[in-house]
């Protein structure tokens, strides 16, 4: 071959979007280039630095290619979080394609300029699994629960929780042992976690997800163009929205057998109806204000990024 | 030339800078800085880019911040007078006996080990207190030096432990997991040391001496006075295991709890707790910078595919299981009478474990995993004892000046030979260290 | 003289990082008490019998101390960078000198001060860096994840220490040096 890429990422490589996600894309540019580009896949942080330090490799070209949680680095792309806002996200597939299109149009020369993006994607529903039966915003009262993003966080201090930072792989044991009541996580992370075996109640919302992570699939910009043209378009053919969408759908499909296998161990799963979920709703609406206002001081018109994007998952929800 | 090719030919340049003294960490990094200039065809910009976070990256460590911790707590126990409590209360009741002032340092040992995450702090501690009495006793020079240096290794063997920290996060492993795992070849080797002891005066009757047995209600007050060690083993160890806290946690509360004892003891004034913070700082800092080199070198080995090469090498073999265990055993044996036991263990494990992990033992990888550590730990702190390089044989030799450095290595081989015969035992009953594992 | 000065300065910034280390270890430890009474007032126990007092404690905020392990990677850190001066000055760094003790003096001296020399230039170059990266993170408003505070403050932090680190580092490889060529001790070892 002539092109080596080194892909860098913080899963074991058994992980589903490792395996799922990542080796098909490397495979399928493995395979489109007819052998010319081989994908070198380095599994968790193998080539040094902890997880929020990827995007950076992908700017300084330690790693060619990097795939990482954008909250990882809070604060510096402040326009994805308009998908991480609690109750916005409704299916994996339509946001991740809403993501993709917004980062064409917003994110690309300003955030973003500094790597070249390959994919845009969520995850599925995220939701709550606890020790107690949660149905109403008040139930979280006192509760210690492990939040997923910067704006779960928040929506857990409104709802009277108290928010705890701690690292995926620490959720077991603190699930076991009682350091947190609770876990807001994707069904799909559950099964590796073991979560249903410690918890036995998972609250789900009818219409919009709880909260949602935003991801990307970044190239080292100078490394992009310096391929030749054909070995671009390869990159190019593999890339952007269809990507997307396929890696958001991907990884919100391993949802349905993690849920399955709580239904089967007789778990109870409360699905919240759109009345019960309106009142949660409710307590997450300031959020959106805070939001903005925090926009605004970087410059960012908050308000409509979160218009466009509800505009935009709302037409690609079916 | 090929990455793996670099990483191969990388060997052999550490090993000449490490035998031509250059500091470890310093080889290591400078291994890991050639390897990725010349990966990335002699272009020093990833290089200089990825060293503008490493070094900070690889200090500001959750996990790794229990190392100053522990140490400092090391430093706040011998302070508060727990080491010669220690001392007394097992010398109370062994010192009678033939060889008992021997078998008492090994007890007092590893007592505090249980409170102590470093061998050579427990081996130089424990030397200050029981070095004098058992040359008073009448114990040969390089008997008593080389107890207190096998006893030194209980440091690390009895949980908690710095070297398990690391390899905990080498391998991705469960730290409390690792000390629970730990604590019964710990026990055995301390066991292990005093039957050593009793054979050893047998042998050589002139080498130890005798004093009368104490009143009984002595010793139960000697005893009484180790209960700060217990209760703070017990409140580290056990709230780790529990779950009340994380090892980091724990380390912490140990340092805070050993703290507030000196404080009490009255002896914790301002000219020595500066002291405490300069022996934690100057061995903070040496393990960092090996940390920090080790770290540098292990991504560039990760690069150039030497670990995955070796694991699928090895595999292709068909070798058993058994039979590379043992090589690999053997290596650390003959590789630790020349390093220091955390280089080895950052150095080798990132190789060493991908090709344990492939292999098939008939247990789970997890306990695979535990095992294979437990294993690691004890024959790298074998090194520790093993002439000519043992750390712990330079420190207490150092203290006791009579002693010809000979003797010592003569009297430790003793103390070698049953380190040896324990591998061999947990290596054959893997269930040993994993018995009080959760199933 | 010069010598006193820069002892004073390595054992100064020792004790600094030492002090943050401390400052951390009671921070973690309140921090754990603050979670057990937490755990304990919410109890069903305390519910029963000391549901007033219980209720105005947990009012007051008493729990974990949130984000404590931030505050711990940072101030950690900087503790390390700190602790370097000192360990350097006593040439404290992990060395093999089983082949080498056998060769003659003078050639070990010059063997270790050729070392010091190369330590302190990677060891400059580590803090130059060091000083990039910290210019990276003023540019880019990052932040940490849970407290939110600029990720560059720690980096600062630290920086500041590996500016002693050099200072100490160049002081000792000319001493180093000094040895090597008149064949007398000028450094501690203890
Ligand atoms: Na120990
Ligand atoms: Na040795």
């Amino acid at each position: 071959q002539e092109v080596t890429l080194r892909l860098h990422q913080f899963l074991p490589p058994q992980a589903n979007v490792p395996k799922l996600v990542l080796d098909v894309w490397a495979d399928s540019v493995e395979e489109d280039s007819g052998g010319r580009i081989k994908v070198e896949r380095y599994p968790s942080m193998q080539l040094g630095g902890k997880p929020p330090e990827l995007m950076d490799q992908a700017i300084d070209g330690i790693a060619d290619i990097v795939w990482t949680v954008v909250g990882y680095t809070p604060g510096r792309y402040p326009s994805t979080e308009v998908f991480e806002l609690p109750f916005m996200m409704t299916n994996a597939r339509a946001v991740s394609r809403a993501y993709w299109e917004m980062f064409e149009t917003h994110m690309k020369d300003t955030e973003f300029k500094d790597v070249h993006i390959l994919g845009t994607w969520v995850h599925g529903p995220g939701l709550i699994h606890a020790n107690k039966e949660i149905r109403k915003p008040s139930d979280m009262e006192g509760l210690k629960i492990r939040g997923g993003s910067r704006l779960a966080n928040a929506l857990l201090e409104k709802v009277g929780a108290t928010p705890v930072g701690m690292p995926v792989p620490a959720v077991p044991e603190g699930l076991s042992k009682g350091v947190i009541d609770g876990t807001t996580i994707p069904w799909e992370v559950t099964a590796a976690l073991k979560i249903p075996e410690l918890v036995e109640n998972h609250t789900e919302f009818t219409g919009n997800a709880l909260y949602v992570l935003t991801f990307v699939l970044a190239m080292n910009k100078d490394r992009y163009e310096s391929l030749p043209d054909d070995l671009k378009k390869v990159i190019d053919d593999n890339s952007g929205v269809e990507f997307s969408v396929f890696a958001g759908g991907t990884q919100a499909d391993s949802d349905g057998p993690a849920r399955q296998a709580a239904a089967d161990r007789g778990n109870n799963i409360v699905t919240l109806n759109a009345e019960e979920t309106a009142e949660w709703k409710a307590v997450a609406e300031p959020i959106y204000a805070e939001w903005v206002a925090e926009m605004d001081e970087k410059g960012i018109d908050g308000q409509a990024l979160i218009d466009e994007a509800r505009m935009l998952i709302e037409k690609y929800t079916e | 030339m090929s990455n793996l090719e670099l990483g191969f030919w990388s060997f052999p340049v550490l090993l000449i800078m490490v035998f031509m003294r250059a500091p470890i960490g310093l080889s290591m990094l400078l291994c890991g800085f050639a390897g990725w200039y010349f990966a990335m065809g002699g272009n020093p910009n990833v290089l200089l880019n990825k060293l503008k976070s490493e070094t900070y990256s690889q200090f500001s460590s959750y996990s790794l911040s229990i190392i100053p911790m522990f140490l400092l707590m090391g430093q706040f126990a011998t302070l508060s007078g727990m080491s010669t409590a220690l001392f007394k209360a097992a010398e109370s009741f062994l010192g009678h006996r033939r060889g008992g002032v021997a078998m008492a340092s090994v007890g007092a040992c590893a007592g505090f080990g249980a409170i102590c995450g470093s061998s050579l702090a427990t081996a130089a501690t424990m030397s200050k207190v029981a070095l004098p009495e058992l040359r008073r006793y009448g114990y040969s020079g390089g008997f008593s030096t080389a107890t207190l240096a096998a006893g030194g290794t209980l440091g690390i063997l009895i949980p908690p432990s710095v070297i398990l920290v690391i390899y905990a996060i080498l391998t991705e492993q469960n730290i409390a997991k690792l000390f629970l795992a730990a604590f019964i070849p710990g026990i055995l080797a301390a066991v292990g040391y005093m039957l050593t002891i009793s054979i050893y005066v047998r042998l050589y009757p002139k080498s130890a001496g005798t004093r009368p047995p104490q009143p009984m209600s002595e010793r139960w007050a000697a005893l009484g006075k180790t209960w700060p060690v217990l209760m703070i083993f017990g409140l580290v160890v056990g709230g780790i295991y529990l779950g009340w806290f994380t090892p980091t946690e724990g380390s912490a509360i140990g340092a805070a709890g050993t703290g507030l004892v000196a404080l009490l003891s009255g002896s914790l004034n301002w000219s020595v707790f500066r002291d405490s913070l300069f022996g934690t700082a100057r061995t903070t800092a040496m393990i960092f910078f090996i940390v920090l080199g080790a770290g540098f070198y292990n991504s560039f080995l990760a690069l150039s595919g030497v670990p995955q090469y070796m694991a699928d090498w090895v595999l292709a073999q068909g070798y058993s299981p058994w039979f590379v265990l043992s090589i690999i055993l053997v290596f650390y044996l003959i590789f630790g009478c020349l390093m220091d036991s955390l280089s080895m263990i950052l150095l080798t494990v990132p190789i060493f474990f991908p090709v344990i992990s492939a292999m098939d033992f008939g247990m789970s990888p997890e306990h695979v995993a535990i095992w294979f550590g437990i294993l690691v730990l004890i024959v790298v702190e074998v090194g520790l004892i093993t002439p000519p390089v043992g750390m712990n044989l330079f420190i207490i030799n150092a203290m006791d000046r009579e002693t010809p450095m000979s003797e010592t290595y003569k009297a430790v081989m003793f103390f070698v030979g049953s380190d040896i015969i324990r591998v061999i035992i947990l290596v054959m009953f893997p269930a040993i260290t994993l018995f009080l594992l959760p199933a | 003289m010069i010598h006193r000065a820069i002892r004073t300065l390595a054992q100064a910034t020792a004790i600094m990082g030492g002090l943050v280390l401390v400052a951390l270890i009671l921070l973690m430890t309140l921090s754990i008490i603050g979670r057990s009474l937490n755990k304990l007032l919410h109890s069903d126990l305390a519910a029963q019998w000391i549901a007033g007092p219980s209720q105005w404690l947990l009012d007051l905020g008493i729990g974990e101390v949130q984000g404590s392990y931030e505050l711990l990677e940072a101030g950690v850190a900087f503790a390390i960078f700190s602790f370097f001066p000192i360990c350097q000055l006593y040439g404290a760094h992990a060395t093999v000198d089983i082949f080498t003790s056998r060769l003659p003096a003078r050639l070990n001296r010059g063997i270790v001060a050729f070392w010091e020399v190369v330590l302190t230039a990677a060891l400059i170059l580590i803090s130059w860096r060091l000083y990039e990266g910290m210019q990276r993170y003023i540019g880019n408003g990052e932040t940490t994840f849970f407290l939110q505070f600029p990720v560059w403050w720690s980096y600062s932090a630290s920086f500041v220490a590996s500016v002693v680190i050099c200072i100490v580092a160049l002081y000792c490889a000319v001493m180093r040096v000094g040895e090597s060529l008149s064949g007398r001790a000028l450094l501690p070892t203890a």
